[in-house]
């Protein structure tokens, strides 16, 4: 049964293909209505299990999963007449451009005068227009990919599954499909989206979870991820005027103390003297401290900037501490991953 | 209003996998075999090796029952390419169970077929005239091409469904089809002069006891052994149908080459 809104839902889902062998195991994670969702993680992580799970394309060993209100181990053609699915593959049709996408339609049941007024409408939108005419082995790889999420779009649903979508595509095309994209979550629906580009799941995703070696490290929004996981960064401040020696001396005590270390380094030109840089794990959190400091002691700042944290810094963090606790063992290729402590899914929430 | 999933997936088959040359090579191939080597063999070959018919008269009915190997090798290629395209998983994935899919390509395979046994009829006229066939005929005319034809496809499907390699898949179908139509009694008959070992084989073969019972059929003669020959044809349908299902049951999703 569906709450909330929540459109999709497992409970420690699993899938083993041999005996002691996972690809994904206590996966637990939802997905809301007009939520886009990021699944993320190296090549073999489980993302294409996952989505091949929940599409019904392969059957779960283990847990639940429950997609728009139906068991995805039972619920079939009826489940599925209600999903999308750009596989990672490509999947192609021996026909022209136009005639795959309207083809497609007729398969799905779409309306004959819908397929084609819905054809011209994907054709534009994913400037199909020039090869409409070709068939898709004589596309670039860039162009069937566009044409691959162009002919999915071409019926309705309610939960749209996308395996790495982007891959081949230029700038352009794809800020052009995260854009529709995001408008169509606006509308209502939900997008399951696996990439490796990070960025772009930075930019479309409401939420993204991390898988690793068939487990789930990692879910939550991606402010909340670089926060927790982007490591240590920089901080440059300029004063309006110079920092005294003494005052100088003193705030970098006061800021080892906190945990930051400042970046002069030996044998380099110092700094000029209104100017200090430290770095920090959660930097953002010392900015009230620092503000308050520099008021008590009667500066002013002229410059305060605190470097970027990306989605990459932080799952870049995020892989290497798992492997770093000893939670990197490939938990399909040896028993050990019977040892691995439960719920150690990280900050499922 | 939507037809059928399966009837959408078979309009799906023909439209996408089935281009015209396509069509034309596999429907061109045994209708040039009638026109040439029907003429060429009949001033050679004595009409009494051919019961008493010309060779061309001999070659159609077995023509019409290569319409099942033809069938059968649509179906295993569709497949084949659906597979390698990843079009079975992006049907998988949609508003199709396996065994609609499957019930496409038979349909496919049967509706290929039939016009194939209505092509080289039609082909056949100049040499033999419109064959006057009974109602029973024509009902054992395509009853043994569409048994025969669920064979053939079948047992390419469920090849297709264990192999991941394009060349082994091809090869072992371009071996089978070689074998299959020189070992029967397609293009010559057995008899008492055919080498006991051949002979064996012919008798071991599907196409053979479907082209002597389409012989028969146009023959309007019926005896009982084309009656035992339809029951041997409808088991090995039957196995290799189910050898398909259970390839699609077990059937592993994912790139192959």
């Amino acid at each position: 049964m569906m709450t909330d809104g929540v459109v999709l839902e497992t409970k420690d889902l699993g899938y083993s293909f041999a005996p002691g062998r996972f690809a994904v195991r206590h996966l637990s994670l939802t997905l809301r209505r007009g939520e886009i969702l990021g699944l993320l993680g190296r090549n073999g992580a489980g993302k294409t299990t996952t989505v091949r799970l929940l599409t019904t394309l392969l059957t779960p060993t283990e847990g639940t999963a429950s997609v728009l209100g139906q068991d995805v181990r039972t619920g079939g053609r009826a489940l599925r007449s209600r999903l999308g699915v750009v596989l990672q593959a490509e999947s192609l049709d021996f026909v022209t451009v136009e005639r795959n996408l309207t083809l497609y339609a007729f398969m799905w049941g779409v309306p004959r005068e819908v397929a084609k007024a819905r054809a011209e409408e994907m054709i534009a939108l994913f400037e199909l227009g020039a090869v409409r005419h070709r068939k898709p082995w004589a596309l670039s790889g860039g162009e069937r990919r566009r044409f691959q999420v162009a002919r999915e779009l071409m019926h309705e649903m309610e939960i749209l599954f996308l395996d790495e979508p982007t891959v081949g595509l230029d700038a352009v095309a794809r800020r052009r499909i995260l854009r529709y994209l995001r408008d169509r979550a606006r509308g209502g629906l939900s997008i399951v989206f696996t990439t490796h580009i990070l960025h772009e799941a930075d930019q479309l995703c409401d939420r993204i979870a991390v898988l690793h070696l068939g487990r789930l490290i990692a879910l939550d929004t991606a402010e909340a991820l670089k926060r927790r996981h982007g490591g240590a960064r920089e901080v440059a401040i300029a004063f309006e005027s110079v920092l005294a020696p003494a005052l100088r001396v003193d705030l970098g005590r006061e800021l080892s103390e906190r945990g930051a270390t400042l970046l002069e380094i030996p044998g380099e030109p110092p700094l000029p003297p209104n100017r200090l840089s430290f770095r920090a794990e959660r930097a953002e959190e010392l900015l009230p401290w620092l503000t308050q400091w520099t008021q008590s002691h009667g500066l002013s700042l002229e410059r305060l900037s605190v470097e970027e944290t990306t989605l990459e810094g932080a799952f870049l963090g995020m892989i290497g501490d798992t492997e770093e606790n000893g939670e990197g063992t490939d938990s399909r290729e040896s028993p050990s991953a019977e040892r691995l402590p439960p719920g150690r899914e990280g900050e499922v929430p | 209003m939507n037809l059928p999933p399966v009837l959408r997936l078979v309009v799906r088959n023909f439209s996408s996998n089935l281009d015209p040359i396509t069509v034309l090579i596999r429907f061109g191939q045994p209708a040039i075999t009638i026109v040439v080597l029907g003429t060429m063999f009949t001033t050679i070959v004595s009409s009494s090796v051919t019961g008493g018919s010309s060779y061309t008269a001999f070659l159609i009915p077995g023509m019409v029952a290569f319409q099942m190997i033809t069938g059968g090798i649509v179906s295993g290629n569709l497949f084949w390419l659906d597979r390698r395209w990843a079009m079975t998983e992006q049907i998988f994935s949609g508003p199709f169970l396996r065994s609609e899919y499957l019930g496409g390509l038979v349909l496919t395979t049967l509706l290929f077929s039939l016009v194939g046994v209505g092509v080289m009829i039609l082909v056949g006229v100049p040499f033999i005239g419109l064959p006057a066939l009974s109602v029973a005929s024509v009902g054992m005319v395509l009853a043994t091409v569409a048994l025969g034809s669920v064979f053939f496809a079948g047992l390419l499907i469920a090849l297709g469904t264990r192999l991941r390699s394009a060349n082994a898949y091809f090869s072992i179908q371009s071996f089978l089809q070689l074998f299959v139509i020189f070992l029967s009694t397609v293009y010559y008959p057995v008899t008492a002069r055919t080498p006991r070992v051949l002979a064996a084989i012919f008798y071991g073969n599907p196409l053979t006891y479907a082209a002597n019972t389409i012989r028969d059929a146009f023959a309007n003669s019926f005896a009982g052994s084309d009656f035992e020959a339809l029951g041997i044809l409808a088991v090995l349908a039957t196995a290799a149908f189910g050898a398909a299902i259970w390839g699609f049951r077990t059937l592993e999703l994912g790139p192959i080459q």
